[in-house]
């Protein structure tokens, strides 16, 4: 309890801070779409809606800590809601290469997890962040980054979560969850470059009490719907490579991603096996203003049809888009989407067409 | 026994004797890098481009992060060029010597006045630069007042090699000062004549060689050329006598061959910055070729 009642004061403090502040960043996205049916797992909902719409403050306090403020509405047929996804401080002064982070933040987790979703070479989440993350996961808490002096990128990272954010868990303890993580990187030559990671999550809430229905929004308000699939232990494997001309991105770049998940202990139960799923995306800018994108995912879920019983679920997912960017701010996506659901309910197909739009001092987009 | 005994010792004077690790400087681009080296000829510098990459659009590496976390001091262009990148890398390497504001991280913009400041719209036209041109490398002037500065930093934050950098400077700037004077005397054949660009990259050199860009492949600054606006050149530059059409070595040669096609003129592809490989390591080097490569689309 302790730990969420530090992470709201800290917040609060970014909050005030804020808004005291003469010349604040401010930025602002808006995802607008129109999703032909409703797919297995989540993402988005069917008809026009707005996706992940965010307003984003930044400050930063005599060169001692940034702080950042991030509030994100989301609105459909369906349900509507806003939440405040960040709000925290992070020290800038620490020797060493440290990093201390407080408050409500994006679990460095995986590949995407710490990414803006608006950042994203595709409209929706891979399925394994879907089924385990909830999309994305943050959380309140406390992290500490340190940054090797390495001749190659080689980066640690480690926190504690309330676990409030996993899911629709009862509290177990004051740290609901912790994460450890660490990340390599570098340049293969002029051309390519790379990073791999692994990533661990432990789950201390309750996990029994779980029950858990992909169809069930009602209960949340926001966005946020949690791990649909959960364990005491998440593990994940993730790798990147890009590949641009001598280092020129700007209008041609190869991306190829992957990323494995793991969770086990799913139950008390002996048998019920483990989850997992991974998946595999390629996005080729072939023009400064045009992408396109192919992903393919795996998802194998064990599912809990009766008190105990546990069967096989699984779900492969193939995903193809094209994007056109007018501008650096804006994103024009068509994507589509074949699910072959074994267990879950969803549709085979489903088209989406996205736009994007940000407004004022947007971030350089991470690696 | 003895031997080993004598080897030890001698290694151990080694390591006792060994001078303080030498600086590390990070650049972002190789035109700083190469004035680095000059200006402090024991520092360990790394470039963070390079001759053929854009420097406004430069992926926020692993292993740039890497090489900015173990930076004493960082050197920029500013005025926004590295607005896509700097800031992030800044953030992930966690280096605190490198903070905007301190004195390990020096942008040249800060040190002396830009020219050409543009209004920023809210939606932007590709990247306008409200802080003005960010290619001050190529005015001899300001790269003396940016040395000058720049040095100053390195005796601040090194200060027990302070004579070193002090004496480097001065070895730079009377062979600069004696450049100046051959770049002027060459140039005189360059004067008034005009000359057809893509982007505002070498606006500088223009100005101080008092060479005439008459039109811009850009439709403004930072959009590529459109068909729509090379029609329109076509048709502008027919009263004009512009001796070529420049543009830059990182960029497409598809435009520029067009217009060349279109109107005749000649092409020339300069390089924008220095470039190790092209046998153009100094910032001498590199006015030298580009004021020899003008010459001869005017002879």
């Amino acid at each position: 309890m302790k730990l969420k009642v530090l992470a709201a004061a800290l917040a609060m403090v970014s909050v005030q801070a804020s808004a005291q502040d003469n010349t604040p960043r401010i930025s602002a996205t808006i995802d607008a779409y129109y999703k032909s049916d409703n797919s297995a797992l989540g993402g988005r909902e069917e008809g026009f809606g707005l996706g992940h719409t965010e307003l984003s403050i930044q400050h930063r306090f005599a060169d001692l800590l940034d702080a950042r403020l991030t509030a994100v509405a989301e609105w459909n047929d369906e349900e509507h809601g806003a939440d405040v996804e960040e709000a925290y401080l992070e020290t800038l002064q620490l020797p060493a290469g440290f990093t201390l982070k407080a408050g409500r933040f994006l679990a460095d987790l995986g590949y995407l997890n710490a990414q803006h979703t608006h950042a994203d070479n595709f409209a929706e989440r891979p399925s394994v962040y879907r089924a385990f993350l909830g999309g994305h996961y943050y959380d309140d808490g406390l992290a500490l980054r340190a940054l090797l002096p390495t001749d190659i990128f080689w980066q640690l990272s480690a926190a504690v979560f309330t676990g409030d954010h996993l899911g629709a868990f009862e509290s177990g303890s004051t740290v609901g969850a912790w994460t450890l993580s660490t990340k390599l990187g570098d340049d293969i030559d002029e051309s390519q470059s790379w990073q791999a990671g692994v990533s661990y999550l432990r789950n201390r809430m309750e996990l029994h009490a779980e029950h858990e229905d992909e169809d069930d929004h009602d209960e949340h308000a926001g966005h946020s719907h949690g791990a649909a699939y959960a364990g005491e232990h998440l593990y994940i494997a993730d790798a990147v490579w890009k590949w641009s001309p001598s280092g020129n991105n700007k209008s041609e770049q190869l991306t190829l991603a992957t990323e494995y998940f793991r969770v086990t202990d799913i139950t008390d139960e002996a048998g019920a096996g483990h989850h997992d799923g991974w998946y595999a995306s390629a996005v080729y800018r072939f023009a400064t203003e045009w992408s396109l994108g192919l992903r393919y995912g795996d998802l194998d879920v064990r599912q809990e049809h009766e008190e105990g019983e546990f069967e096989d679920a699984g779900l492969k997912e193939t995903t193809v888009m094209l994007a056109w960017n007018p501008a650096h701010t804006q994103t024009v996506r068509l994507q589509y989407t074949h699910q072959n659901a074994d267990e879950l309910s969803g549709e085979d197909n489903t088209v989406l067409l996205q736009y994007l739009i940000s407004f004022g001092a947007h971030d350089a987009h991470s690696y | 026994m003895r031997t080993v005994i004598k080897g030890l010792l001698l290694c151990l004077a080694g390591v006792i004797a060994m001078p303080v690790q030498a600086l590390n400087i990070f650049a972002c681009e190789p035109e700083w890098a190469a004035l680095a080296r000059q200006l402090a000829p024991d520092a360990t510098v790394f470039s963070a481009t390079h001759a053929y990459q854009d420097p406004h659009y430069i992926e926020a590496r692993p292993s740039l992060i890497a090489r900015l976390r173990r930076a004493d001091i960082a050197f920029c262009s500013g005025a926004e060029l590295e607005a896509g990148w700097l800031p992030a890398l800044q953030q992930r390497a966690a280096d605190p010597a490198v903070r905007d504001g301190l004195p390990g991280m020096v942008y040249a913009a800060d040190i002396v006045s830009t020219i050409e400041k543009h209004q920023v719209s809210l939606v932007g036209r590709g990247h306008v630069h409200a802080q003005g041109n960010p290619h001050l490398h190529l005015d001899p002037e300001r790269v003396e007042d940016i040395a000058k500065a720049f040095s100053q930093r390195l005796q601040r934050i090194d200060s027990d090699n302070a004579d070193l950098y002090q004496q480097a400077l001065a070895t730079w700037h009377a062979h600069w000062k004696k450049k100046k004077l051959q770049w002027r005397q060459q140039s005189l054949i360059l004067r008034d004549q005009q000359i057809v660009v893509q982007h505002t990259t070498f606006s500088y050199l223009w100005r101080w060689l008092r060479m005439k860009p008459v039109a811009d492949l850009e439709p403004s600054p930072g959009v590529p050329p459109t068909l729509s606006h090379l029609d329109g050149l076509v048709t502008a530059l027919k009263d004009k006598q512009p001796r070529a059409i420049v543009y830059n070595w990182y960029q497409s040669e598809k435009s520029p061959r067009w217009l060349a096609e279109k109107t005749g003129l000649p092409l020339l592809s300069l390089p924008s910055t220095v470039s190790k490989k092209d046998g153009i390591e100094t910032l001498e080097q590199l006015f030298d070729h580009l004021i020899a490569q003008l010459r001869t689309t005017v002879q």
